[in-house]
């Protein structure tokens, strides 16, 4: 059955259907119109405004293309008298009583309902029904209004099956249904906006956004987003602030092509964080003396490809050192990991994880870390039934819908863990005998006690993924600065190497991977003379904040980036910059070229990209949701000459611990600054931990570890267990390649 | 059958308008006359047509109402364009027509609306709510024109001499004695909403895991899709929510929230199908609740009848948490007495007796004696069998010396076992026992092999054939054989049916000279089941059916004595889990009404319900429009012979993701509105 194309007709033409797809599937894939009000590609079908009924020669009655798979020889009819005039009828309907608010309403223009009330003729009120009073509700950064909802039900699906959030749901009450937050008086969600995205109408609508612009006036920049190492394609929305001559335009709202893609929070409503400047000539000559005398450069990944390379540049150059210790943790953790693979990348993508039916989530708090690597385990949940195992010290409320199997291992013992699950994976291959030696040598009862894994939990772990066809390996990022990352990189590579799974690593930030390919790093000794761009430094440059030099921020740079997946994406320029960028200094310095984006096409060859020039890369993507941004970098051949290491004793966290890991939608100081994502910067810890550092809920404290002293609000979670506390970090910048996890002392404050 | 003024019911053409009462036709339909015993119906009114049953019918208040009942009940709906608003504007143009100031063009639109919501709506009650609105305005047009002409309400429009009574019903809710929401839940796997599946299922069915697994599925037989092709696999779909439940480690998703506690208490005597359902929504009810269970285990003939390999104890367990999770109290190894009973009464507000059926009944050959050894009836041989495999609970040694076993579990290896029956509890047995090892198994049975798959399953049968069962239809014991109460042989009588010459049923008749020995170790009866009713005290006097079951009127299941209720097989005799679910749902209902109020009664909907059952909703013969024939049924994986025989792995594996989901796309939400005006 599977694989074997359904052969059909639409209006005598004929048409192909893969197993599984639909009517309209097939129909858009081969170019027919079939009108629709509810239908999303990425979810399941809505099946509510009855549009896309066609009629076909196994029945005189009409067929829901959208939820109806052909059959073999299938004679399907999209276009007919009596299909216009049912489609009209219904869009008679949808047109009773819908208020007629256009001239202000956020939608108009980009309104689904105006577009088909203009396809279908309807000039006037054909049908009438006593009119509703309708209050508007208002959830924070999102406002929704019932009278305005046509109920197409795509913001329901989305919410519960892409998202996972299931914060909303249908009132059923024929004529007066409305969405209503699921469980709860008020919406109590992550806040990605999607609902807003798909709304086909005006009635779930940016409340930061509304009355704020036309539609028409906005200009799209399309971009990618910067927060997370996902490379979510969006585009700015931008406009100016006045009519004034002097009138800076800017970023009024994000939008996203919803229909096949997805942003979470952070893309959609931090988008305000570029700066702005003039040229201020004795600072940039201040920065470039800096730079001639400077011992090396610290950065953060928050930086383009381009700029990484004019930074490799001049350390060849000048001679100076470049200092990225997040990046280097992820180096060379892939240098090991390509030591046993052979290859320069892993297997996995993003959309693999999407189209899986079995997850191994170990060492991340993925759902904060990275909401795309969240949405596609949603979307495998929901969609395929996966099996979702999740391994780390501290439970996740926001994926309890998605995992099917939690095992907390006790923190730092992240090699012994990998370690047996390796063992457990690899239980049905052949392996080489050092392999074998390796794995029938491991001290299994000292692994399971120290990591407090019992060999019953991974015993189960095999036992869920015998009928799984599809499995996927996530590797968050508190392995990367672990102390055996190395190890540990070898035996994913292994389980990679000799499995049906193929491996996702999570890096933190937008470019890591960029970084880690281009710039040749060196080991960060905190020496002296050292020039930070969006980093410390004894002379500072950037966009994060307070420095010596202000240069351009993401949001207003063109260039690219390298997502996890290894893609390129492309960057454009939401707003203008009137100060100078890295490229100016680079100038000054020897390093010469007219744009920044000229180094596009000398990125290096030999670590996979395709030397193609920034303005041949696409940034969008095709009317069938073929993803055309950019280009897959080349996975390169490595030599194989990495062997599994003895695993080293388990180290013991006892006592309080932070955790550093940020809350929904953060990320960095970008984030930090953006008007719509104002919060508190909160510790988060237990009711265990509040108990064990003598501390109470809404208490200022201060968290010790290594030499350093930070002051937070402790604030209390009901859904955390255990004495480890969530210790944000997107405040300050880029928390660097140190393990995840500190001892911490805490005390209140004044004592 | 009965004298109907007018109907349009099922197509039939009856109008005796204008004729005198005398002359009524009669309808072909089991149609609701009578709505309960104190009120007579002037009118049912539904998906497929009307009928008037008197001639003061104001038939535009009729076809108002109806519009406005699928306002009311569009909790249901609501879920499409055309339903959502062509719903309000037939209702709201009905009305304007009714209250005297409508227009013919108001007639037209009428039509216009109603044609689009056949065509095209999502559901069966939005593509059936117009029919009998349309055959009220085509045979009684002269009455609306009347109100649009004269702009004069209709006859009724202010009065309210009559109750409009409306039910959501569909042809597999009608057909599942427990009339579980199907189209709910499998809407809720079609839109990846699991916890709303389970919370449907457990609207009236608590044992989703259980109905979802070991469900005779009658809902099946009665699908409107099996018009089209096949019947949706409604019974599977039922553990995607349960799964979801158990996956995520969420408590526990009941359907409605529990009510604070009112103060009164009900005991529940047995713990099975019926006692639990009892519990449960007694205790969603606020009521507290004591479930006494003979057994040492919670879960009555689940537990100890239905094997580990159909019925895996930890998900059944899951079903038992959910009540236990209400507050239920249970209290195992207590066998109650009359005396205990006695006591119950005065203690309790109510009792529910759930016994069962656990007595083995006799197969009636000769030389049948429970004391020749090797003769095992089949609800102690079951017993054994689980309480080992499911619970370790080893078989004591008195147990062990009377059946003839040398070690603490049944292990009949190198033993011939015969057992006879026909339905599940004989399937369970020989399985069982092919799972113990036996060398032989042998099934007696004495219809053939179409009636033993329709008294179980297609899939039941032909696994137990492949597992090795050996089954000998037309046949039956004639006598057991014994040396010093050992039993050594049976002989087998074999039989033939014989046609009624006079075109009545066949009969069996024994073919002579056909009858054979079988040497066999255990004679294992699985004919039937009858009831252990002696703990009710015999002064109550309450009365039982002639097959020695208790009594009750099979609709609010009191028994004859005031405050005892019964359900489940003690009541109707040895029947399905989902018979026994449907009973004690109804029975609690009633309870918790009677332990506020003292009275019996029951409430519109369940008045409605056992209407509907009698009317039946599905109907073989109806066309079906909206829906592409020819899309296949889907089939969840089953291990092969060689990973299963030897073990109690569970047979059946679920669907996988994207089997349920194309198999839940294949449901066409047939939900219909019935109303009955009296």
């Amino acid at each position: 059955m599977e694989g074997k194309m359904i052969e059909f007709t639409i209006n005598n033409q004929p048409v192909v259907a893969a197993h599984g797809e639909t009517i309209l599937q097939a129909a858009r894939k081969a170019g027919f119109y079939i009108p629709t009000m509810c239908y999303i590609e990425k979810t399941t079908s809505c099946a509510s405004c009855r549009l896309c009924v066609v009629e076909t020669d196994a029945s005189d009655s009409l067929i829901l293309s959208c939820q109806t798979p052909p059959t073999q020889g299938l004679a399907v009819t999209i276009d007919s008298d009596r299909l216009q005039m049912e489609r009209t009828n219904i869009m008679r309907m949808y047109d009773v009583n819908h208020p007629l608010e256009c001239g202000v309403c956020d939608k108009s223009g980009a309104c689904d309902l105006q577009n088909k009330t203009l396809e279908f003729g309807i000039s006037s009120q054909h049908f009438s029904a006593k009119e509703q009073y309708r209050k508007i509700e208002h959830w924070g950064l999102i406002n929704y209004d019932p009278s305005l909802c046509i109920l197409c039900e795509k913001c329901v699906h989305v919410c519960n099956e892409v998202i996972g959030d299931d914060a909303i749901t249908l009132h059923f009450g024929g004529y007066s249904s409305a969405v209503i937050p699921k469980n709860s008086d008020v919406l109590d969600c992550t806040f990605c906006g999607e609902c807003i995205a798909v709304c086909p109408v005006g009635a779930l609508v940016s409340s930061d956004f509304q009355y704020s612009a036309n539609t028409w006036e906005l200009k799209q920049v399309p971009a990618t987003c910067a927060h997370c190492s996902a490379g979510c394609s969006l585009t700015y929305e931008v406009k100016h602030t006045s009519t004034s001559a002097r009138d800076e335009e800017r970023i009024y709202r994000v939008t996203n092509n919803f229909e096949y893609a997805t942003l979470c929070g952070a893309g959609r409503f931090g988008f305000d964080f570029n700066i702005q400047a003039s040229k201020d000539e004795a600072k940039f000559n201040e920065a470039v003396l800096a730079l001639k005398s400077a011992s090396a450069i610290r950065f953060s990944s928050l930086i383009t490809n381009e700029e990484a390379m004019i930074l490799q540049r001049l350390k060849e150059t000048l001679g100076i050192k470049l200092f990225n210790e997040e990046a280097r943790a992820y180096q060379n953790f892939m240098s090991a990991y390509s030591s046993i693979s052979g290859k320069m990348a892993f297997g996995g993508t993003l959309e693999a994880i999407a189209q899986s039916d079995a997850v191994i989530v170990l060492g991340g708090r993925i759902s904060t870390d990275n909401p795309a690597v969240r949405y596609a385990l949603t979307t495998a949940s929901r969609h395929n039934g996966a099996k979702v195992v999740y391994m780390h010290p501290i439970e996740d409320a926001l994926l309890q819908n998605v995992i099917t199997q939690f095992v907390k291992y006790e923190v730092g013992t992240e090699e012994g863990v990998m370690a047996m699950l390796a063992k457990t994976l690899l239980n049905v291959c052949e392996l080489d005998k050092e392999t074998q030696h390796f794995f029938d040598n491991l001290d299994e009862g000292y692994l399971c006690a120290e990591s407090n894994v019992g060999e019953e939990e991974f015993a189960k772990i095999g036992k869920i993924l015998t009928r799984a066809k599809r499995k996927i390996l996530v590797i968050g990022s508190d392995v990367l600065g672990h102390a055996r990352a190395s190890n540990i990189a070898k035996l994913c590579a292994t389980i990679e190497t000799l499995t049906d799974f193929s491996v996702v690593i999570v890096p933190q930030h937008v470019n890591t991977v960029g970084v880690s390919l281009i710039c040749d790093l060196d080991s960060d000794l905190n020496g002296a003379n050292v020039v930070g761009y969006n980093a410390k430094g004894s002379f500072t440059m950037g966009s994060m904040g307070e420095c010596d030099l202000p240069l351009s921020a993401l949001n207003s740079q063109e260039g690219t980036f390298v997502s996890l997946n290894y893609h390129v994406l492309p960057t454009n320029v939401a707003v203008g910059y009137k100060g100078y960028c890295l490229n100016d200094l680079a100038c000054s310095l020897g390093v010469n070229q007219h744009y920044t984006i000229d180094y596009t096409a000398k990125l290096p060859m030999n670590k996979g990209f395709l030397g193609r020039a920034f303005d041949e890369l696409g940034n969008f993507y095709g009317t069938l949701g073929e993803d055309l941004r950019g280009y897959m970098l080349e996975n390169i051949d490595v030599d194989v000459n990495g062997t599994l290491e003895e695993i080293s004793d388990l180290p013991e966290f006892n006592g309080t611990v932070v955790y550093f890991c940020n809350p929904v939608n953060q990320f960095n100081p970008y984030t930090a600054r953006s008007k719509q994502l104002q919060e508190p910067i909160v510790v988060r810890g237990s009711a265990q931990f509040a108990a064990a550092a003598r501390i109470n809920d809404g208490e200022k404290i201060e968290i010790c570890y290594a030499n350093t002293i930070i002051v937070h609000t402790f604030v209390m979670d009901a859904t955390l267990k255990g004495t480890v506390a969530l210790m944000p970090t997107y405040e300050n910048g880029a928390s660097e390649a140190a393990y995840r996890y500190e001892k911490a002392i805490i005390s209140r404050v004044g004592n | 059958l009965s004298k109907v003024y007018f109907s349009t019911w099922r197509g039939e053409q009856i109008n005796n308008i204008g004729k005198p009462q005398e002359e009524w036709e009669t309808s072909a339909y089991n149609l609701p006359l009578e709505y309960n015993e104190h009120s007579s119906s002037k009118a049912f009114i539904g998906w497929d047509g009307l009928a008037l049953f008197n001639p003061d019918v104001d038939v535009v208040r009729l076809a108002t109402e109806y519009a406005a009942q699928y306002q009311v009940y569009s909790e249901a709906c609501g879920r499409c364009a055309p339903g959502r608003w062509g719903g309000r504007i037939l209702y709201d143009l009905l009305d304007k027509i009714a209250r005297g100031e409508g227009s013919v063009a108001d007639m037209e639109h009428l039509k216009e609306v109603s044609r689009t919501m056949q065509d095209t709506s999502k559901c069966e009650i939005g593509k059936t709510v117009p029919n009998p609105l349309l055959d009220l305005m085509h045979h009684f047009e002269a009455e609306f024109m009347e109100c649009i002409t004269k702009q004069q309400p209709s006859k009724h429009y202010h009065l309210h001499d009559t109750n409009y009574i409306a039910k959501i019903t569909a042809p597999c809710m009608d057909a599942c004695p427990a009339h579980v929401d199907i189209p709910a839940y499998i809407e809720g796997v079609r839109d990846l909403r699991f916890d709303d599946s389970l919370m449907a299922t457990r609207q009236t069915m608590p044992l989703a895991h259980t109905c979802g697994r070991v469900c005779p599925h009658p809902c099946e037989t009665e699908c409107l899709r099996s018009n089209l092709d096949s019947p949706i696999s409604i019974m599977e779909l039922k553990r995607l929510g349960a799964d979801y439940e158990i996956d995520h480690g969420f408590g526990f998703f009941h359907p409605v929230e529990q009510k604070p506690k009112i103060g009164k208490k009900v005991a529940v005597i047995g713990a099975g199908p019926a006692g639990l359902t009892t519990a449960y929504y007694l205790a969603l009810d606020g009521i507290d609740v004591d479930v006494f269970e003979e057994l040492p285990v919670l879960g009555g003939e689940v537990a100890v009848g239905v094997p580990e390999y159909r019925m895996p104890i930890d998900k059944y367990n899951q079903d038992i948490e959910a009540v236990r999770d209400l507050g239920v109290n249970f209290m195992t190894n207590t066998k109650v007495t009359a005396d205990m009973m006695r006591q119950y009464e005065q203690d309790y507000d109510a009792v529910m007796v759930a016994t069962g059926t656990r007595i083995s009944k006799k197969v009636y050959c000769e030389n049948e004696r429970a004391d020749i050894q090797g003769y095992w009836g089949a609800i102690d041989f079951l017993d054994k069998v689980n309480l080992q495999v499911k619970y370790d609970i080893m078989v004591p040694e008195a147990d062990q010396k009377q059946h003839m076993l040398d070690c603490d579990y049944v292990d009949l290896t190198g033993k011939t076992v015969v057992c006879v029956g026909g339905g599940f509890t004989s399937m369970d047995v020989v399985r069982c026992s092919i799972r113990a090892n036996a060398k032989k198994v042998v099934m007696i049975y004495r219809r053939d092999e179409r009636t033993i798959i329709n008294n179980t399953t297609y899939e039941e049968y032909h696994e137990a054939v492949e597992e090795g069962v050996e089954f000998i239809f037309h046949s039956a014991v004639a006598e057991m054989r014994d040396e010093n109460n050992v039993l050594k042989s049976l002989l087998i009588d074999m039989f033939e049916l014989v046609p009624d010459p006079n075109g009545g049923r066949a009969t069996l008749e024994k073919i002579e000279g056909a009858s054979f020995e079988m040497e066999c170790d255990y004679l294992i009866p699985a004919v039937s089941q009858s009831a252990d009713l002696k703990l009710i005290p015999e002064e109550w006097e309450i009365e039982r059916t002639s097959w020695a079951t208790i009594k009750t009127n099979g609709k609010d299941y009191m028994t004859s004595r005031k405050g005892i209720f019964a359900s489940g097989d003690c009541e109707y005799g040895p029947m399905t889990i989902v018979n026994a679910v449907g009973q004690a749902k109804r029975a609690a209902s009633v309870m918790a009404r009677y332990v506020v109020t003292g009275e019996i009664s029951l409430n519109d909907d369940e008045i409605m319900e056992d209407h509907l059952r009698k009317l039946k909703v599905y109907d073989k013969k109806k066309k079906i429009t909206g829906w592409l024939p020819g899309l296949p049924r889907q089939h969840g994986e089953v291990l092969s012979v060689d990973e299963r025989r030897d073990n109690n792995l569970e047979v059946k594996y679920a669907m996988t993701q994207e089997e349920a989901l194309s198999e839940a796309e294949r449901c066409m939400r047939c939900y219909y509105i019935a109303m009955v005006a009296h």
